[in-house]
């Protein structure tokens, strides 16, 4: 934690426009002034604080441009466990997204806007699907292939989706969604679509066969799924014989045209779609692409995606910024066990990576890993939680490469903050915020803080979304003043990094002192036997709200010996009063544990408790 | 088993030997190379262990001289490709079963006839070893996976066709071993007495458990001991009966055959078995692996 005394008056020479708080110290309005004034961009070093005039009206002139420029080269590559794979280059990728956008505009009819939902792990499929729905004019919507029937039947409604491109491993569970949403498109593709014959018919009989894994898909009433191959044919003959203009359907689109509806449950827990418009995505992208643009050789890089990209992560930064730049994209559709992903690293010139937490903390653990890390690495990306100092500093003893963490929201497309690729690793930090990102951090009541106070994070920017699909009062609630509310709590230091103190929402007041539980988590996780840690804030009458922990245990540990530890290293208002036993903790599809499942768990099961 | 079905095994070999080739990189062979003393762990329980069990099983079960002198050379064989196979199977390190095939096959030139002298005082003189059969087999082992090898490297799709399709053979193969063993050697195997049944299946599990917890004891994690273990217990039974073959006529060299001919045949039951296990303890380390705590800093 970076010390708490107020900073010396910023000396940097080339901001001239920089307030000096000096005079009036504790002045929530100087404080203001020094946020604005930036002070992290003398730490920018090769980047530019400034991002370009917009090259683009829209994503598609991007994509399309793209295309032009590597034509050739390969865009997508999907690798399954066995080595097995499929390739597209940017020139295929470019017709076949054109060929979904004339099925759906002409052969479904879809007006422009209208929301396709796209439910798939990374496979050749989902470029060609993502890229079509937006040529299409149409709104992508991402949704998570692990959602219940019952989540697909909220979301679906909410977004009004007719059309869902899904892949077969998951369309078991159309039969019970279809009847209760406005669904009347269905197109079913696979993991091996765009594989080479024999591969793909190995592929998919192994999928079928011994994995068990591809169901029956049944349809209610007379409604007809349509194989991704077949969208593709009928798609290319009604283009090639109508002689139909894709163009027609993207030229006039805007900025603030809404591109992408992506899906958050946030701390509330009800589902909302933040609306990503072009300009969004296409600022962030120019962010991503000040932030890395002087490590990467346009044409050239290789990306690892194993991270789904139907999360905002993978999209903006693995789909879309590595499109631009010419980059081959490896496609890794299930990294789990972490052993499948080494055929991907062993077989491809891996240049840059993107992960979570447990991926690289799995990785480093691997001995095929270790011993033989990826030769042609510049650097990993670490985002969608928090990365733990240990595995980033044995991330670069292992691989000599930087692990450089990220922060985001799904709500700012996502990226706000990055650590700049040259000068010092600070440990702990989520970096400085990217160029024409200004950012705040504000108390309880609303006054901004000192650096080096803990404050809720605000951001505004480019990439901040133009509010939620639908739900004014949820948008009100989060976007307030061109500010967009984080729920983080984060301290500056004097020379403007960030590093994230907690969730707002998770924070727990006991006695009227602010308890953070990722530290007491952090406490927890030292002792050898606890495999995993979450901590919650539970109602208590005496306290208020009283410290519970929920412990995976992977050797013999008491809940007595859990509090004797927390007393030596925790204030004494700090120590957990309850503990719980727990097999497993529910997670997030890219592991970050959800504390809001446990406590609502908690209040259900103890009503009497409620507030 | 006559020459066309001999031809036909060889083949087959070759083809599993150039799929599993495939599932390799040369990195593969470096990791291996970088355990020397893994393959000086499997070199021991293969020279050392081995020949002392088969010893010490022949002396305990009271078996006669011929069949003691077979059991030691079962004991003294080196491994052979079948270890390779079910050590795919089964999860484990193939590079490393792999280096270790080599290194005991190549040494078993000096190896076999020391270790049949020093326990056999005597017969050992009698035993020729085939050197030019055992560069066929180094060449039948090596080759095919080195070609697997560059196969995966040029095209991967190919690659991992040869290695689906070379690990089906390998199951047919064991399949095919099994079932035209039983019915040529039913008369044989209702003549023999239990103690070389125990001898034989013994010799097979014992270098198994012996193998996995020496290499345990010595410090190589699960997974290189469990590679270990199956090198150690699988012997190159065709290697063994073609020894007694060219070393022996007559009356002697049938019941000098007995030995090998069992335990060729009840290896690949009991290996089976093993793989298996090995094969459900991996996934199941894989799937643990996954979940590795995030250690705190410091």
């Amino acid at each position: 934690m970076p010390s708490t005394a107020p900073p010396s008056a910023p000396d940097s020479a080339r901001d001239s426009d920089t307030a000096t708080p000096g005079s009036a110290p504790g002045n929530p309005q100087t404080w203001r002034d020094h946020y604005a004034s930036r002070p992290w961009l003398r730490h920018y070093g090769q980047m530019p604080t400034q991002l370009p005039v917009p090259q683009y009206h829209n994503l598609v002139e991007m994509l399309v441009e793209s295309a032009a420029t590597y034509g050739t080269r390969k865009a997508f590559t999907t690798v399954t466990g066995n080595g097995m794979n499929g390739s597209m280059t940017y020139a295929q990728v470019d017709a076949q997204s054109n060929d979904v956008a004339v099925y759906l505009r002409e052969h479904l009819g879809l007006p422009p806007g209208s929301r396709v939902a796209i439910q798939m792990l990374n496979s050749l499929s989902y470029p060609v699907a993502a890229f079509g729905i937006l040529k299409a004019g149409c709104v992508l919507v991402n949704v998570n292939p692990l959602y219940t029937a019952e989540e697909m039947v909220k979301q679906f409604n909410d977004a009004q989706v007719e059309t869902l491109l899904v892949i077969d491993l998951f369309a078991d569970k159309l039969a019970q969604v279809v009847p209760r949403t406005p669904l009347k498109h269905v197109v079913i593709s696979s993991i091996a679509q765009g594989f080479p014959v024999i591969p793909k018919f190995i592929v998919h009989n192994v999928l079928k066969y011994w994995s068990r894994m591809v169901p029956e898909v049944k349809l209610p009433g007379d409604m007809q799924a349509v194989s991704f191959p077949q969208m593709l044919r009928t798609g290319n003959h009604l283009r090639k014989h109508a002689s139909i203009e894709v163009k027609q359907y993207w030229q006039h689109l805007r900025g603030d045209d809404i591109a992408v509806l992506q899906y958050t449950g946030g701390t509330t827990g009800i589902a909302k779609g933040a609306r990503l418009s072009h300009g969004n995505l296409l600022k962030n992208v120019d962010q991503l692409d000040a932030t890395a643009r002087s490590h990467m050789d346009e044409g050239k890089e290789v990306m690892l995606t194993c991270l789904p990209l139907y999360h905002i992560f993978a999209f903006s930064v693995n789909l879309l910024a590595f499109f631009k730049a010419g980059g081959h994209n490896i496609l890794v559709p299930v990294p789990r066990p972490i052993q499948k992903l080494q055929r991907a690293i062993e077989n491809y010139p891996i240049t840059w990576m993107t992960g979570v937490n447990t991926l690289f903390n799995a990785m480093i653990n691997e001995e095929w890993f270790w011993r033989h890390p990826p030769k042609h690495l510049r650097a990993a990306i670490a985002g969608g939680a928090a990365l733990h100092e240990s595995v980033a500093k044995r991330w670069e003893e292992v691989t000599g490469t930087r692990l450089i963490e990220g922060y985001g929201l799904t709500e700012s497309s996502p990226v706000v903050t990055f650590n700049p690729l040259e000068g010092d690793v600070r440990p702990g930090s989520i970096g400085v915020p990217v160029p024409d990102t200004d950012i705040l951090l504000i108390d309880d009541e609303g006054q901004v803080v000192a650096p080096g106070e803990p404050g809720e994070l605000l951001v505004a920017g480019p990439q901040v979304m133009q509010g939620y699909w639908e739900k004014p009062e949820e948008t009100a609630k989060t976007l307030i003043d061109g500010w967009l509310h984080t729920g983080d709590i984060a301290v500056m230091d004097d020379d403007g990094f960030l590093y994230i103190v907690d969730r707002k929402k998770d924070m727990v007041i006991v006695s009227g002192f602010n308890v953070y539980p990722n530290e007491i988590e952090d406490a927890i996780a030292k002792i050898h036997a606890v495999q995993e840690v979450a901590v919650i804030g539970v109602p208590d009458s005496n306290t208020g709200e009283a410290v519970r922990a929920y412990v995976v245990k992977r050797g013999e540990v008491t809940a007595e010996e859990i509090i004797q530890h927390c007393r030596q290293h925790l204030a004494p208002y700090k120590v957990p009063k309850q503990i719980e036993f727990r097999e497993e903790l529910p997670t997030t599809p890219i592991g970050k544990i959800l504390r809001k499942d446990l406590r609502q768990e908690y209040l259900e099961a103890h009503p009497e408790n409620q507030p | 088993m006559n020459t066309w079905e001999e031809s036909l095994l060889s083949l087959l070999m070759i083809f599993i030997m150039f799929g599993m080739g495939a599932s390799l990189t040369f990195r593969d062979f470096g990791t291996a190379l970088r355990h020397p003393h893994a393959v000086g762990i499997g070199f021991a329980s293969q020279y050392l262990f081995m020949p002392f069990i088969a010893y010490m099983l022949a002396i305990g079960l009271g078996l006669n001289t011929p069949q003691t002198v077979s059991l030691v050379l079962m004991g003294c064989v080196p491994g052979g490709t079948t270890s390779n196979i079910l050590t795919y199977f089964a999860r484990g390190h193939l590079g490393l079963s792999i280096m270790m095939t080599i290194c005991s096959t190549l040494a078993a030139v000096i190896m076999v006839p020391l270790i049949l002298v020093f326990y056999t005082s005597g017969m050992g003189d009698e035993f020729v070893i085939p050197s030019r059969e055992i560069v066929v087999i180094l060449g039948v082992l090596l080759v095919p996976s080195l070609l697997g090898m560059a196969t995966r490297k040029l095209n991967a799709n190919t690659g991992a066709t040869f290695e689906l399709l070379g690990s089906l053979l390998g199951i047919f193969v064991i399949l095919f071993l099994i079932g035209m063993w039983i019915p040529r050697n039913t008369e044989t195997l209702g003549n023999t007495p239990w103690t070389v049944y125990a001898a034989v299946v013994g010799l097979g599990l014992c270098g198994f458990v012996i193998g996995y917890w020496f290499a345990r004891a010595t410090g190589l994690e699960p997974v290189k001991a469990r590679t270990v273990s199956l090198e150690t217990g699988i012997q190159n039974g065709p290697l063994a009966i073609l020894i007694v073959a060219v070393s022996f006529t007559g009356d002697l060299q049938r019941e000098m055959l007995l030995v090998p001919m069992l335990y060729s045949g009840f290896i690949v039951l009991t290996s089976t078995l093993v793989m298996f296990f090995y094969r459900a303890r991996s996934l199941r380390e894989e799937l643990a692996r996954d979940q590795a705590k995030v250690e705190p800093a410091k």
